[in-house]
């Protein structure tokens, strides 16, 4: 049953802990930090609070804010963010994301019901509600919106998280027991990842001044770049293509024609493993309606070559799923949510257990195989 | 396309009110139009106000027009990065097409374009003769498969979008196309914000994908001793829902399936232990023990085939685009000369796409009929009529102008 909720204010420590809140960032905006005009000597404790939060998060070590003072935490977190954006390094950013999510997480399991609401609104506008159900195998502590979960959710890819596996009711869904801390903590992690994408951002320039603060994050990222810059070999590996990416093959050398989404699947995974775009046209000149002027120009389009200029990622597993491309998950499906992580976690494992291959696929591996002890 | 064509057509759009082509956003969405006789769609439009676009409409009337789902800060920039998203309606489009139904084997034929094979009804993913799947097919509607477009729409709204999405009536729009099915439109800015994930989750949700019994409350708590918790059939949502399904199909099958699948002594009487577990699975509190753990998995197949039922069939395309080309309210449908109308939740159980969608209800045509199945427009039924008896007759115009759309008849 709803109760009545009691409202609770967010202090400055809850500020520090959670840089996401309104409050922290009218703070920052009301002390007027400006970057350009930022130096050591006018916030002493700043500058090294900031490459602190990157240095742990980067390490995976939890970063503790600082209790006695939290305003310089709170003003610390933005240039944090400046840092890390100046960097340019999409799996830094990543890294940092991702620990800021389980540092959030682990802070919010040890929040009060009231608590919790409050920063759900304030830091992303959301109304949770606390409510007291207890079904046979669960406990349900809140509820959020529909709309609400499902900004959040799908990015968990795992079936107890899929909307249709949740109890839903009048446009709530509820939450089992400790679920809330994952909603919320993956809200700050998205917030952080968004925000990264935005034009704004990718433009960004961190000024000179402050490179020399970076040097020893530089060296870490150095160092840790091996294990966690995870891009997929840009080789391309005929044994390692996921079933789904078989099957589609397989379906065009049947003379099938294939759905918009199926060429379009097919495409992003070439590109992604090192084919090029008149490797793709030669493979749908089988198909039926085959046009070369148009599939060409999908094709360059996909590949960033004209157009946005970008490259266009493979679609997750999810939506292989939703569109009916899923053809029935192998083992190692289920551990991954996306083709390309299943392409380059099979090649892992054909690096470490050596199958026979063909003879013409040999050369290759090796170079796979050469590549990738590299990188391990 | 013939000039009594584009006559009536100029002729609807003249006669329409600006307020007829009203629209929420109107002034941040993009329009896209396309014309008679023309492959290439005119897209990246944008107007001022309603009646700017029917001024354009009146000069220009196009076969098919369309508006974004989206709302742009720029809608008539081309480059989609530019334009600038703010948000987009969540959308359900659910079309007669896609629905395998009986009368489709009187209307609907497909041919195979590489060995001429053919047949009637729904076409077959593959030709059964040479295996391609090169297909063509020519579809009509009757007011059958209409009806179960329409009451795919009702399931929607009933069982999903009012119990549980918590939508009011007032939020959802509904819009017969002026063709074979019928769009939704929820009026609700919390949806608005979602990208392509959330809204397939939506897409999912309703079309019953992705469903797992056990993450809805069955569980065995004694593997020693069998006992199954499980949802009881008065809890909302999907694990209502399952519940539900378990319980119709054991009420419903013949006293084989239920041997085959229930039974655990042999010897018992069927009837007496269907008795037995409907009370069990309705009773409050549930019980669904004194199963053994191979006649639960059977409960998890039964359920999820029992779900098909409830699940909704819609183009989860459509649901999860974010940026999709929509067709206008009160515009016509170059493949029918039927005009794409609006309608209030009260009054679907009513509607008659075939006759309240008639955008001309005056005057009557000569046409010369090439061939058509047995079809219905308004009052007047025609057909069939075989390539080989094809004949010249006269016809109220929204019929004749509704074969001439669907290239079965030429104005004589």
């Amino acid at each position: 049953m709803v109760k009545m909720q009691k409202r609770v204010f967010l202090t400055k420590e809850d500020q520090a802990n959670y840089p996401f809140l309104k409050e922290a960032t009218n703070f920052v905006e009301n002390f007027g930090v400006n970057l350009r005009e930022l130096s050591i000597e006018d916030y002493p404790s700043i500058i090294p609070r900031a490459t602190q939060w990157i240095q742990d998060n980067i390490e995976g070590n939890m970063f503790t804010t600082n209790i006695k003072d939290p305003d310089s935490d709170i003003l610390a977190y933005p240039l944090a963010l400046a840092f890390l954006f100046g960097l340019k390094k999409e799996w830094v950013i990543n890294r940092f994301a991702t620990s800021e999510q389980k540092r959030i997480k682990t802070l919010l399991l040890n929040e009060n019901p009231e608590h919790i609401i409050e920063i759900a609104k304030s830091g992303f506008g959301w109304d949770l509600e606390s409510i007291n159900i207890n079904q046979e195998e669960a406990k349900f502590q809140f509820s959020i919106s529909v709309a609400n979960y499902l900004e959040i959710a799908p990015q968990f890819h795992s079936a107890e998280w899929k909307l249709i596996n949740r109890y839903v009711d009048k446009g709530k869904v509820y939450l089992r027991n400790l679920e809330y801390a994952r909603l919320l903590s993956g809200a700050a992690e998205n917030k952080i990842k968004k925000r990264a994408m935005e034009e704004e951002v990718r433009k960004f320039e961190l000024p000179e001044k402050f490179k020399p603060y970076l040097i020893n994050i530089t060296k870490i990222i150095e160092q840790k770049k091996d294990i966690y810059d995870e891009e997929t070999p840009l080789i391309w590996v005929e044994e390692a293509k996921p079933p789904c990416v078989i099957a589609m093959l397989n379906d065009i050398e049947s003379g099938k024609n294939l759905s918009h989404m199926a060429r379009f699947t097919i495409s992003t995974f070439m590109l992604n493993v090192g084919k090029k775009v008149e490797d793709v046209l030669e493979l749908f000149s089988r198909v039926p309606d085959f046009d070369e002027g148009k599939t060409r120009y999908q094709i360059e389009h996909i590949a960033g070559e004209i157009g946005s200029k970008q490259k266009y990622k493979m679609p997750k597993c999810d939506v292989l799923r939703s569109f009916g491309l899923c053809v029935g998950p192998d083992a190692l499906c289920e551990e991954v949510w996306y083709p390309l992580i299943y392409y380059r976690k099979k090649i892992e494992e054909m690096k470490k257990r050596p199958s026979p291959v063909p003879q013409e696929q040999s050369e290759e591996l090796k170079k796979v195989r050469k590549r990738l002890q590299k990188n391990v | 396309m013939y000039n009594v064509v584009l006559e009536q057509f100029q002729h609807y759009y003249k006669s329409l009110r600006k307020e007829d082509l009203s629209l929420l956003h109107f002034r941040e969405r993009e329009f896209a139009f396309l014309q008679f006789d023309e492959q290439t769609m005119i897209r990246h439009m944008s107007f001022e106000n309603e009646a700017e676009m029917k001024d354009y409409l009146t000069i220009r009337p196009p076969a098919h027009l369309y508006y974004s789902s989206a709302y742009y800060q720029n809608p008539q920039d081309s480059n989609m990065g530019r334009k600038g998203w703010i948000g987009a309606d969540l959308i359900f489009d659910i079309d007669a097409d896609h629905i395998p139904t009986e009368c489709k084997k009187n209307h609907d034929t497909w041919k195979c374009l590489d060995c001429n094979e053919g047949g009637v009804g729904f076409p077959p993913e593959e030709c059964p003769n040479c295996k391609k799947k090169r297909i063509s097919t020519n579809t009509w509607v009757c007011d059958e498969c209409l009806l179960v477009a329409k009451k795919e729409i009702f399931k929607l709204i009933d069982d999903y979008l009012i119990p549980d999405f918590g939508l009011s009536e007032g939020k959802i729009e509904i819009c017969f196309s002026g063709h074979r099915g019928y769009h939704l439109h929820v009026i609700d800015d919390s949806y608005k914000i979602l990208n392509n994930d959330g809204r397939r989750e939506i897409a999912d949700y309703v079309r019953g994908l992705g469903l797992k019994p056990d993450l809805h409350g069955f569980k065995v708590i004694s593997k020693k001793d069998p006992l199954l918790m499980g949802p009881d059939i008065y809890n909302k949502g999907w694990r209502g829902r399952l519940a539900k399904s378990v319980y119709a199909h054991l009420n419903k099958c013949n006293s084989k399936e239920l041997k085959k699948l229930y039974l655990q002594e042999k010897n018992e009487d069927e009837e007496e232990y269907r008795e037995r577990v409907l009370q069990k699975i309705s009773g409050s509190p549930t019980w669904w023990g004194g199963l053994s753990e191979a006649q639960i998995k059977k409960f998890y197949v039964i359920a999820l085939e029992a779900i098909k039922d409830m699940a909704c069939n819609i183009d989860e395309r459509v649901t999860i685009d974010t940026k999709r080309l929509i067709r206008y309210p009160n515009s016509l449908h170059g493949k029918s000369g039927l005009r794409a109308c609006r309608i209030s939740y009260n009054d679907l159980e009513r509607f008659d796409p075939l006759g309240d969608a008639i955008a001309f209800k005056n005057g009557s045509i000569k046409v010369y009929v090439k061939d058509v199945p047995k079809i219905r427009i308004g009052d007047t039924e025609i057909g069939p009529i075989k390539e080989k008896d094809r004949k010249e007759i006269e016809v109220p115009m929204a019929l004749g102008i509704y074969m001439i759309c669907k290239g079965a008849a030429k104005p004589v």
